[in-house]
């Protein structure tokens, strides 16, 4: 506990957390307005020219109001828990890039325990993070669905079950980000190398992954889960789309990815010479 | 330390070091090395440059594994000790702490940690005359008042044993004269100071005791005195005179090497003081200066240490 305390005052005590407020923020704002946009052709494709035909199954279900309306509710989603695994990975290399290691494990020698109170420390603050984008997002969403003729579908249990597992890829990206700090200790390394991952993880492997699907078979889809990006996208969507798997599946796989990470991370720490 | 006394937890504050060795890949920057530091004292912590001292401190503090081997304070490991601060202060880096935090906060960070009340954070920060700086960020800190801030934190447990790693390095004359009261009134007050540094006039000022080092190896080990006592061997004596050349005729007689310095003295090896006094008084020979010349710190440390290359 002392050493969750002491974590969260390291934080709060410079300036990085703020900054990344204030980058998260606008980040918010575009996914907010490329959800508008995307919700609008979902509703209605006709008014943004597609054809009636061009729909697949999958848009289809897509369109059902309680999936926009997850969507909606989780917006930012996709940059923000990239922004709370930096701040996981930025957790770590501070104290090496800051020569802080030193002061770090003489008032605490017993490393797993410092490495467990930056994983808890970090998991705070990625439900911090959660918590302001739901806010944000239950003060917003229902304007928008109101605007495209939907109800607010916030007596749907399936929405509610969204936001809650969006909290849950908060927290489990900042402990994936800690993981990985630990696993790389070079403070630029760790972060461009775990921005590359999340981006070219979501984007390289969702088209990769389409590829061989139309060559071998819808069954292709399901190795989207392995993909730690995409595994966190299938957490929020309101139901279980037809080609995905089911969504608990993605947090499984998920938390797998943070507890392997963890591990690992803390099993180099308590051999390194800190010097 | 309000009351000066020391807390007893740290059983008595000795530090054993035994055996203890490290090897990196071919080089053993660490061989074998023993030593004990007693409680009470200064002990100046000696060697070249890459004899290893950082790397046996850093043993010591379990930030660094050794090969082999046993370093302990107060008969236990760092690693075994409840709340290592309230035993152990270390001092080991001058840069380490976040550069954007202030003084005040780098403080409270390791005062949650450690479970110490916040307000030790003030009260160490007044110890070493760092209140004004307090809310100052570290990255506007001069070298020595981030010495200065690496010492309070080290001050924060109130600690029986004091640890540091050369602490001088960027202090002015100033400073290393408040450092050097501040270790030996520690000392005084019955504490374990163990202080690493190459400043050997600096060590001969502070030391109680020495340990010198090199190579990785123990080269000697004792009270200062003693180890600069023990080569007495090399006594010289200065002496000013009118009358050099007779000097050096009579002195010839008593198998003593005479060496002209360049400003006119003359500089006696291998007979002692007196000798050279009574040899000029029945030689009728005018002296205007007769200086027994003590080895010093940095002389035998020269000495002890010469030929083991620093750079291995």
């Amino acid at each position: 506990m002392r050493l969750v305390r002491s974590e969260l005052l390291k934080i709060r005590t410079t300036h990085t957390w703020w900054i990344f407020a204030l980058i998260a923020l606008p980040l918010w704002g575009i996914t907010l307005f490329f959800n508008y946009i995307s919700s609008q052709f979902l509703v209605d494709p006709a008014s943004v020219g597609a054809p009636e035909a061009a729909q697949s199954e999958e848009l289809r279900v897509a369109a059902d109001p309680l999936n926009i309306a997850s969507n909606l509710y989780t917006n930012g989603q996709f940059l923000g828990v990239m922004i709370v695994m930096l701040l996981g990975i930025i957790v770590v290399t501070n104290e090496f890039f800051h020569q802080t290691a030193t002061t770090t494990f003489l008032t605490t020698p017993h490393r797993t325990a410092v490495v467990l109170g930056k994983l808890v420390a970090a998991a705070l603050l990625g439900l911090l993070f959660w918590i302001v984008t739901a806010a944000l997002n239950l003060a917003v969403t229902p304007l928008i669905l109101s605007d495209l003729g939907l109800g607010n579908q916030l007596d749907q249990g399936a929405v509610w079950q969204a936001i809650a597992l969006n909290g849950l890829a908060y927290l489990l990206w900042a402990v994936f980000g800690v993981g990985f700090g630990v696993l790389i200790r070079s403070q630029i390394g760790a972060t461009v190398t775990g921005i590359l991952l999340y981006l070219a993880g979501y984007i390289g492997a969702g088209l990769f992954l389409a590829q061989l699907a139309q060559r071998f078979g819808d069954w292709i889809n399901n190795l989207q889960l392995l993909v730690p990006s995409l595994a966190s996208q299938l957490m929020t969507t309101g139901t279980d789309l037809p080609g995905n798997p089911p969504r608990w599946a993605g947090a499984v796989v998920m938390v797998g990815y943070a507890v392997v990470a963890g591990t690992i991370g803390t099993l180099i720490m308590r051999r390194r010479d800190i010097s | 330390m309000s009351d000066g006394r020391p807390s007893p937890a740290a059983g008595n504050g000795q530090i054993v070091v035994s055996g203890l060795t490290k090897v990196y890949g071919t080089v053993r920057a660490v061989d074998n090395l023993s030593f004990t530091v007693e409680p009470g004292r200064v002990t100046g912590f000696l060697g070249p440059n890459g004899a290893g001292k950082t790397t046996t401190l850093r043993m010591l503090l379990n930030l660094v594994t050794p090969t082999s081997g046993t370093a302990t304070i107060g008969g236990r490991r760092y690693v075994d000790l409840a709340d290592p601060l309230r035993h152990v202060g270390a001092v080991l880096e001058a840069s380490s702490a976040h550069k954007s935090r202030t003084g005040i906060n780098h403080l409270r960070v390791i005062c949650a940690a450690a479970g110490l009340p916040r307000q030790r954070a003030d009260e160490v920060l007044e110890l070493v005359g760092l209140t004004p700086a307090a809310k100052r960020r570290f990255k506007g800190y001069s070298l020595g008042m981030r010495q200065r801030l690496g010492i309070a934190a080290a001050m924060l447990g109130d600690p029986q044993v004091l640890i540091l790693d050369e602490p001088a390095n960027g202090l002015d004359p100033e400073g290393i004269r408040w450092m050097r009261s501040f270790l030996k009134g520690l000392a005084a007050q019955g504490r374990t100071v163990l202080v690493s540094s190459h400043l050997l006039s600096e060590m001969q000022l502070l030391a109680d005791d020495v340990v010198i080092i090199a190579a990785g190896r123990l080269v000697r080990q004792g009270p200062v005195e003693a180890v600069v006592g023990s080569m007495t061997r090399s006594v010289r004596v200065r002496v000013r005179t009118p009358q050099p050349d007779e000097l050096v005729a009579a002195l010839a007689e008593q198998n003593a090497r005479v060496e002209r310095t360049e400003d006119g003295a003359l500089v006696i090896d291998g007979v002692d003081a007196p000798t050279v006094g009574r040899t000029a008084l029945t030689a009728k020979i005018e002296l205007h200066e007769l200086t027994p010349e003590r080895p010093d710190l940095e002389g035998v440390f020269l000495e002890l240490t010469a030929g083991k290359a620093a750079i291995r």
